[in-house]
């Protein structure tokens, strides 16, 4: 079981893992020399994709060996998006990455409904593992960018989403807190209504290969002291694996707030696409990038 | 404790005082009949309100014997049903019956705002059926009341029912939750509704029973079925309650039960401040008279 984000690293580079990362507009140094590591490291190949000129430029301010990369020239962002998205598709690369294009030309070429990734009717989601010093494991949570307001069917999605990326760690039964604000179901609280539903699916089979509990707070879901004290019975036990949030609002102040203030470190991806999309805010650190790479040839790995 | 054969539902009463009955519109040869049998076995002790010579009249073409019974005169029917609710209401009386009025007439009475018998819950009807097939009595609700209940409503169902089987030695009910699959489904606001309640019940905000939802019939009663399906349910099997999804259903159940599986029943309205037998004329001699051993049953204060 992969406890850490670097122990995740390590089990991707000593694993004989190779996959192929086509990055759209890659003149960004934090991404070359992110990806400079993977390559180096001897898990991923890279299609830089942008400015020549720009591309050398931030390799050389990064120290990477240009030599390292396969360089495709191309006039703009949008171009360079769609050309990351074309060769993922037609399966000259296995993973599609986001470099310094704006999230909304890139997303629009990975949605593309006849060139893009998304399969039809397919529920696009984020997760994010994420690593904070206060918690005795890796935590997976979900949704920090993509769905506004999940509904019933976009939740199912997101739990299986973050349940594959569990399994892919040898986590095989994972704990799955659907998170509210307390454990009480309730018409005021729309999300409760929809988590009972979940609960009763995973129960049944619908969603399997995990032990799904909620809604319950943060304290119960982590915390076993107020698992006790609150006196729920819930088998989440104070130790999930996994967060769902009710909402983009809730959980995405909840991961810069550990970024910020916990010390956390994280690798997320895009999911419910055909292949991994690695998307990144640009502040981004390159240690984050580098993760985010990883995982993304770890998730590959176990799609084909 | 769990009761087998309707005929156990006597043993209940066994010491206990006889529960005052009072029939609304007497004058009706149906509930006379079954009302003076629970009579003369000492359940209860009858009132009837309604037009004393056509009582005395059906009591004389029967060979019924009135000695002893109280009647008020009263041959206005809706007056009837106003004198008998103001009974329950006054404590004069423990259990209200429907005569030779319409179902809707009386449930006006027993919601009326001034001097009804409103509890503040739901009213509904709860059905419990001795069927040879079964291990045990099953009860069955909501088949003749509620008609397409929400969920508040089959919150406020459930905890009827389990008050009354509470009352009944049935501890800890187990509640199957009916739909036509055990998945939930979003196509169908029953699987929805079943998945809620459960949750509900598993974080205490439904209390005193077990509850399991949505399960198909037949996993609902046999063991065997649900671990066919590879259900793990401490319900399946074993249900003492059946959560109907509406009345069309709930209906239908209640009349093969008895029509194809010549199952045993007794029924009563709940959620009034007094159980309410609402019998219908197509209802056999015997599942009056085990209607009025029911809230007989339930009525016990002591």
């Amino acid at each position: 079981m992969i406890t850490s984000l670097r122990q995740m690293a390590d089990t991707v580079r000593s694993s004989g893992i190779k996959k192929k990362i086509a990055v759209a507009w890659a003149q960004d140094p934090n991404t070359v020399g992110s990806l400079h590591r993977a390559v180096s490291e001897g898990f991923a190949e890279a299609i830089m994709i942008g400015r020549r000129e720009q591309i050398l430029a931030a390799c050389q301010e990064t120290g990477a060996d240009p030599q390292r990369f396969t360089l495709v020239e191309s006039p703009d962002e949008k171009s360079a998006a769609e050309l990351a998205v074309s060769v993922t598709r037609n399966g000259e690369a296995d993973i599609v990455m986001k470099g310094l294009v704006g999230t909304d030309k890139f997303l629009r070429a990975v949605m593309d409904r006849e060139k893009g990734l998304l399969p039809p009717k397919a529920v696009m989601s984020y997760v994010c593992a994420v690593e904070i010093p206060a918690y005795h494991k890796l935590l997976f949570i979900t949704d920090t960018a993509v769905i506004p307001f999940p509904d019933l069917d976009q939740k199912v999605a997101m739990a299986r989403y973050a349940l594959e990326m569990a399994h892919s760690f040898g986590i095989e039964k994972p704990r799955i807190a659907l998170i509210g604000a307390s454990e009480k179901v309730s018409d005021h609280f729309p999300n409760t209504i929809d988590y009972s539903v979940m609960c009763k699916m995973a129960e049944r089979g619908q969603i399997p290969d995990c032990i799904m509990d909620g809604p319950v707070d943060l304290f119960l879901a982590c915390d076993p002291d107020s698992v006790r004290i609150k006196g729920v019975d819930t088998p989440l036990a104070g130790d999930a694996d996994i967060l769902l949030f009710p909402s983009l609002e809730s959980c995405n102040p909840f991961y810069k707030g550990l970024m910020l203030f916990g010390g956390g470190e994280l690798a997320g991806m895009i999911c419910g696409t055909s292949k991994p999309v690695v998307l990144m805010s640009r502040s981004e650190s390159e240690l984050s990038k580098y993760y985010c790479v990883a995982l993304a040839c770890l998730m590959a790995s176990h799609k084909s | 404790m769990a009761l087998k054969h309707l005929s156990e539902l006597k043993q209940l009463l066994v010491d206990k005082p006889a529960r005052r009955l009072v029939l609304a519109a007497a004058q009706d040869h149906n509930s006379l009949a079954s009302v003076l049998m629970a009579a003369k076995d000492g359940f209860i002790e009858p009132v009837l309100v309604g037009d004393k010579e056509a009582i005395h009249n059906i009591a004389a073409e029967n060979s019924f014997d009135l000695t002893g019974v109280r009647v008020v005169h009263e041959p206005d029917s809706e007056m009837a049903i106003e004198i008998a609710v103001r009974m329950v209401r006054s404590n004069q009386a423990d259990i209200l019956m429907k005569g030779k009025v319409g179902t809707s007439n009386l449930l006006k009475g027993v919601l009326n705002k001034e001097w009804g018998l409103r509890s503040g819950s739901l009213l509904s009807h709860f059905a419990i059926f001795e069927v040879a097939a079964y291990h045990k009595l099953i009860a069955v609700t909501d088949v003749a009341m509620n008609i397409a209940p929400n969920l508040q409503d089959k919150i406020a169902i459930v905890n009827n029912s389990v008050a009354c089987l509470n009352k009944l030695g049935v501890d800890m009910p187990k509640v199957a939750v009916l739909g036509a699959v055990e998945m939930v489904s979003e196509n169908m606001q029953a699987t929805l509704d079943a998945a809620l309640l459960s949750k509900m019940n598993q974080r205490d905000q439904i209390r005193n029973c077990l509850i399991d939802g949505p399960l198909a019939f037949d996993n609902a009663i046999s063991l065997e079925s649900a671990r066919h399906k590879g259900i793990r349910s401490d319900v399946a099997g074993d249900t003492d309650l059946l959560l109907m999804p509406d009345i069309e259903v709930g209906n239908v159940l209640y009349k093969s039960l008895v029509f194809f599986a010549h199952a045993g029943v007794a029924a009563v309205i709940l959620g009034a401040t007094a159980p309410i037998v609402l019998t219908s004329r197509s209802d056999s001699d015997q599942a009056k008279y085990d209607s009025i051993v029911l809230a007989a049953a339930i009525s016990r204060k002591d």
